[in-house]
Formats: C-alpha cells, structure tokens, sequence
C-alpha cells in the first residue's frame, strides 16, 4: 500500500508537468485547428534555453523564465505568421501536421548543429531535493514544477476567460465564422493563440531541463505522449488535458511500480483505445467545434 | 656495306636506348605503383543519431592515418582514408560499403559505428573477401552471423561488460559482499543482455535477486521504478543502462534514498565527463562501470595515443572518447599484420587474424573464429571524483572501494 501511495504522489506530480506541457498543444488545437506536432521541439528548444541561461549566466530555470517566455511568445506568433497563415483554413488540419512536423525537424536540425547530440540537464542546487511527509518522499523540484504548472494553467484559464484576446479566442474555437461576422481579427487572435501556446513551452522546458536529461531528439517521444493525453481528454479541451495528463502521471507510475514499467505503457494505450472506441471525442472533447 | 653496317648499328642503339626508355619508365612505373597510396575505405556515423560517437570514431582513425603516416606509412606506402557518411542508417552503410569495395576498389576496409551497422556491413565485405576489423560493433548480433572476416577491436564482447565486477565480488570477504541484488536494465540489446548475464552469474554466488524489470527506452521518469526497487531494500544494484537512463535511475536513487552497498552501472557511468555532469559529481562517489580503454593504460602506443590525441584535438585526457581509441586500434591492428606478414591483402590478414595476440591501445587483443575478443573488460570506479580503472589488479589504479557511501 505504502508503494502505491508513493506511486500515486510521483504520478500526480509527474502529470502535473504533462498537463503544462499539453496544455499549449490543445489550445493550438482549439484555436487554430492546427494539431502542431513542433509542440514537443519548442518544450526542447525552450529546455536547450534554460539550460544555456544556467550555464552561462548562472540564472536559475524559474528566473530564467522571465527571459524566454516573452521570447518564446514572439517566436510562436511568428511560426504561425510564417507557416501556418498561409493555409487554406479548409486544408489546416492535414497540411498543419506536415508544416508544424517540418518545423520540428527544422529545430531539431538546429539545436543538434549548435549542441550536438550528447545529453544535457540542469542541476540546480535543489534538483535532488527530497521532502519526508509521513515517509512518503516528494521532490522538491517536481513539486515546484506542479506549482508552476498550476500557476501557468490557472493564469492561461483567467486570460481566456476574463481579457478580451481571451474572450476572442473563446468565440473564434467555438465559431469562427461568426466570430469573423462580429468584427474579430481572427488572424490575429490565431497568432496571440499560437504565441500563447510557445510561451507554455517555455516553462514546461524549463522543468523538462531540471527533471530529466534531455538531447535534440527528445521531442520524438515527448510528442507522442502529448498527443495521446490530448487525444484522451478531448481535442482542443484544456480542462481534459489537464485531467488526462494528471490520469496519465498517475495512472503510469501506479502500474510502473505494481506491474511493470512496459505494461504501464502498453495498458495505457490498451485504455485508450478502449476509450477512443466508446467516446471517439475523448473523456471532453465534443463532436462540433465547443469550448476550451 | 660499311654505310650498312653503321645503319644497323645506329638502329640497335637506337632500339636499345628506347627499350632502355621503356625499361626504365616501366621500372618507375613499378615503383610508382609500390609508392600508390594504401587507400582504406570506412562508413561512419557523420550525421544522424549516433554522429557524435560516429565523429570520435572518425578522430581515432585520422590519427591513426597522421601517425602511421609520420612514421612513413604502411609497407612504404602512405595511408589514405577514404570516410563517407552513412547518417546513422544501416542500409546506408551497406551502400557505403558496397560502394567503396566494387567501384572504388579500396585496398582494405574499417567497421563503422555501432553494431547496427556493423553487422549488416561485415557480411558486405564478406561477400568480397575482405577482412573487417572494426572498432564499435561488439553486440551478439555481429559474432552470431558467424563471419570469419570480423574482428572487433575492443577486449570484450558488450555483454561480457559485467564480468569483472562479479569476478570483484568474488574476491572480497564473503562478509563484506552483498546478500541481495536489484537488476534493473534498458530494454535494448546490449544493455538488458548485461544486466540478466550478471542476475545469473551472481546468484550463483549466492546473491538473492529481490528485483528485477526491462524498461522502454522511452522512459523517463524513474521514480517509479526506484519506488518499488527501494520497497525490497537491494545490497547491490546492478542496471543495464546505456546513457540518459541511467542518469535519470540514480537521480531516482538519490532523490528516493536508495542506498544500496554497491551500484553497478553497465553505461553512461562510464563516461568521464557526462556523468557527473548529470548527477552531480560529489554523487558519482563508488559508482563502478565497466570499460574497455583508459588514458592511463600502459598498452601498446597509448602514450604516443594519448599525446597525438591532444596535440591534435586538445582538451584534456579525460575527455578523450573511447570510440576514438577504439578506432585507432583498428589501425594498429593492420598495421601490425602488416609488419609481420609485409601484405595487406586481405586473405592474409584475416588469416593471420586469426593467430597470436595483437598488442594495441585496447590491450593484447586475440579473437575466436567469429570475431568476438577473448580478452575482459575493465573495472571502473567513481573514487573523489575521478573514473579509475579498479580491477583486475594488474591493471588498477586503484584498489576498489566499498560500500558506496550514502547519496548526500
């Protein structure tokens, strides 16, 4: 029982960061139709910039965010200027998996000509940092990633609901047309949202860089966990990210101390498929456009 | 008649002088071809996933070629390397390989990187008749194809990497030695095969297995699995790992308090500066790993090895790679075939492969008649913060030290 326990702890702070690090994915979705697979090559880049800010200026990942989260947003608002403006809005969806998947590489190609292949991490001061609560261990820099994941996601659920770009953004994913009809500059509200979605990168990278070593290539499989929590909590549904990502963490750490670390992979797929064949929408996803 | 008879003269010394021409620009002929260069064709990782041990292999063998060549080359002739990219992709090097040995008619030809690439490439140049030794493909799925043409350039086949720290446990006080072991390993072809050669050899001193799991490459998080790894309280943890995995299980370690008297890490502990770069190195203290060369080893040319390396690349000893060393006993290997036989064709070479031991900066290397090393791999330990060879004593820089002290 006391494993479980554990287990369930390591999970939900674990999934914590899944869901900061989803949370950008479906709200490209939501927003722009855009299912955009250079998610997990922007938490990497933004990893590979934290960890340069450590190195070189001594500024730690938390600071550093500061400093790449502005950046990150330009970049973002600039990709979805660059690439994926120039898409017919009736072929988004298909052709934004080609151009978002070119842009990965393009990342990928960059950073691995700038710090080669070799693994990178950043080792703060508190990054093997353990507290003892009732013999139950949590990691400090897990811990403070969860709190930063909750802040992120709580200040992302405020934009979107009580600023006016957040309100567009609202109206433009359950209605574009009409949101168009009422005067919104549904161009320009995509790339606030595209924007939005890097600077989510930002910090997941920064606790990505903390909690685990990392190298160009790791977006391959970042991206292929994304996608699975958003596909299990509903496209375009932060609410059901969040959720999967936190069922996710848990579900994975529970059945990787019980079981085994294999069978927590595959039984998560075997749920999800099951899922997927009883609610083809996910746990929130609607079958029309709807809500974030 | 006179007149005649200077005719025919002149003729004759006119004939003789220009069989005398042909003669003697046949002559240069034969020593330009002597003085042709030995060209060496090889396939390495330049670019794609493995291109960083693909690019230290590539800066052993251009040493190597330097070196040989200062020393006025092999046979007389100097030594050219003909080195072509294969992105990291099997079917590229066959390619390469195919390539170099029917259209570029190279004299002889080195192994690539990894054995992923090795193994569909040796039966590439066994199809031709050439000998393949080669510096990195030490997995089973190369000695299994049985090609009498391989000869890898290390002194142990990979899954024999844990050997010598069983051969260490062996000898310590049956006190002092561990009751109960956890084996953890990468589901991955070298590193799980490691980790189970070692669960058996050890329980067969008596050494209780209380855990052991095969995790995806894909893993991550760790904590999980040191979770259920502290729940049974291991004396020794013995993992097969290759590189961020098992950075990511001793941060796991660390951070859930799991203090086994032994650590034994197949890879990634054995790297001299990653390592501690990723865990921390006041955390690597008495981590042992396995190894095949360090700059240290007073083997055949590591001095000359070692201080070409620097000249050349700079930095510092410790971070010269092993793949580089690796290679550049690929070269040694050839060139003393070539001392002792005066050929490079290829038939004698894997003939004589096949006899004696062959000194290099791995160590006396021999083979059996699959190209799998007879020789042992290297004890390492993490000891204040530096990667020291431990055992066997004949080659220890140190002696071993145990138990490991406690994360901090």
């Amino acid at each position: 029982m006391h494993l479980v326990v554990q287990a369930v702890i390591l999970g939900l702070l674990t999934g914590g960061v899944y869901a900061l690090m989803a949370s950008g994915l479906t709200l490209a979705f939501g927003v722009m139709r855009v299912i955009n697979v250079a998610q997990g090559a922007l938490i990497i880049l933004s990893a590979y910039l934290t960890y340069t800010l450590f190195v070189h200026a001594g500024l730690d990942p938390f600071v550093a965010l500061l400093v790449i989260t502005p950046g990150m947003f330009v970049l973002g608002m600039l990709l979805q200027f660059v690439f994926i403006r120039p898409l017919r809005s009736e072929d988004r969806e298909e052709l934004s998996l080609l151009v978002t998947w070119a842009i990965a590489l393009g990342i990928e190609g960059v950073l691995s000509v700038v710090f080669k292949t070799t693994y990178r991490s950043v080792n703060t001061g508190y990054t093997n940092a353990t507290w003892d609560v009732g013999g139950y261990t949590i990691t400090q820099v897990r811990f403070y990633g969860f709190l930063l994941s909750v802040a992120i996601l709580g200040l992302l659920f405020l934009a979107l609901t009580r600023t006016r770009i957040g309100r567009a953004i609202r109206a433009v994913v359950q209605n574009p047309v009409s949101a168009r009809l009422l005067g919104i500059e549904t161009e320009r509200v995509a790339a606030v949202g595209f924007g939005l979605s890097a600077a989510t990168a930002s910090a997941a990278g920064a606790v990505y860089a903390m909690v685990y070593p990392f190298n160009p290539n790791s977006h391959y499989d970042l991206i292929s966990l994304l996608l699975t929590i958003i596909v299990l909590g509903g496209l375009g549904s932060l609410g059901g990210a969040i959720l999967a990502a936190l069922f996710m963490g848990v579900a994975e750490a529970v059945l990787a101390a019980t079981i085994s670390p294999t069978w927590a992979k595959l039984t998560f797929f075997v749920a999800l498929l099951t899922l997927l064949l009883i609610r083809p929408q996910g746990l929130f996803g609607v079958k029309a456009r709807g809500a974030i | 008649m006179k007149k005649q008879a200077l005719i025919v003269a002149a003729l004759f010394a006119a004939a003789a002088s220009v069989v005398a021409v042909l003669a003697t620009s046949a002559g240069g002929g034969t020593r330009s071809a002597s003085a042709k260069p030995i060209t060496i064709g090889i396939s390495l990782s330049l670019s794609g996933d493995f291109s960083d041990p693909g690019k230290a292999a590539r800066r052993g063998y251009d040493l190597w070629q330097q070196v040989v060549n200062a020393h006025g080359g092999i046979l007389g002739r100097t030594v050219k390397l003909k080195i072509v990219d294969d992105a990291s992709s099997p079917n590229q090097a066959v390619s390469n390989y195919t390539t170099l040995i029917t259209r570029d008619h190279v004299d002889l030809v080195f192994g690539p990187f990894s054995t992923l690439l090795t193994a569909p490439s040796a039966r590439v140049a066994y199809r031709y008749g050439y000998a393949f030794v080669e510096p990195a493909g030490g997995g089973p799925a190369v000695f299994q194809q049985k090609l009498p043409n391989v000869f890898f350039a290390q002194p142990a086949p990979v899954i024999n990497c844990g050997d010598p720290f069983v051969h260490f446990l062996a000898s310590i006080p049956t006190s002092k030695r561990p009751t109960s072991g956890a084996y953890p390993a990468l589901d991955d072809p070298f590193a799980s095969p490691i980790a189970a050669r070692m669960q058996g050899q050890l329980s067969h001193k008596g050494v209780k297995s209380v855990f052991k799991t095969i995790y995806p490459p894909e893993t991550t998080d760790f904590s999980p699995i040191v979770a259920k790894m502290a729940s049974k309280h291991p004396q020794l943890v013995a993992a097969g790992t290759q590189s961020d995995d098992a950075y990511g299980l001793v941060r796991a370690m660390i951070q859930l308090k799991l203090n086994p008297k032994f650590v034994f890490l197949s890879n990634g502990a054995s790297s001299a500066l990653e390592f501690p770069d990723k865990v921390g190195r006041s955390q690597t203290e008495g981590i042992f790993s396995c190894g095949d060369w360090f700059p240290q080893a007073k083997n055949q040319g590591n001095n000359q090895f070692v201080a070409a390396y620097l000249k050349k690349y700079h930095g510092s000893a410790l971070a010269i790679d092993s793949g580089s060393a690796e290679a550049y006993a690929v070269g040694q290997i050839i060139q003393a075939v070539a001392k002792k036989t005066h050929s490079i064709n290829n038939k004698t070479v894997i003939k004589t492969l096949h006899k004696g031991k062959w000194p290099t900066v791995e160590g006396n290397l021999s083979w059996n008649k699959y190209g799998a090393p007879k020789g042992s791999d290297i004890l390492v330990e993490w000891i204040h913060g530096k990667l020291l060879p431990v055992w066997p004593k004949s080659l220890a820089l140190h002696k071993p030290t145990y138990p490991k002290p406690r994360w901090h």
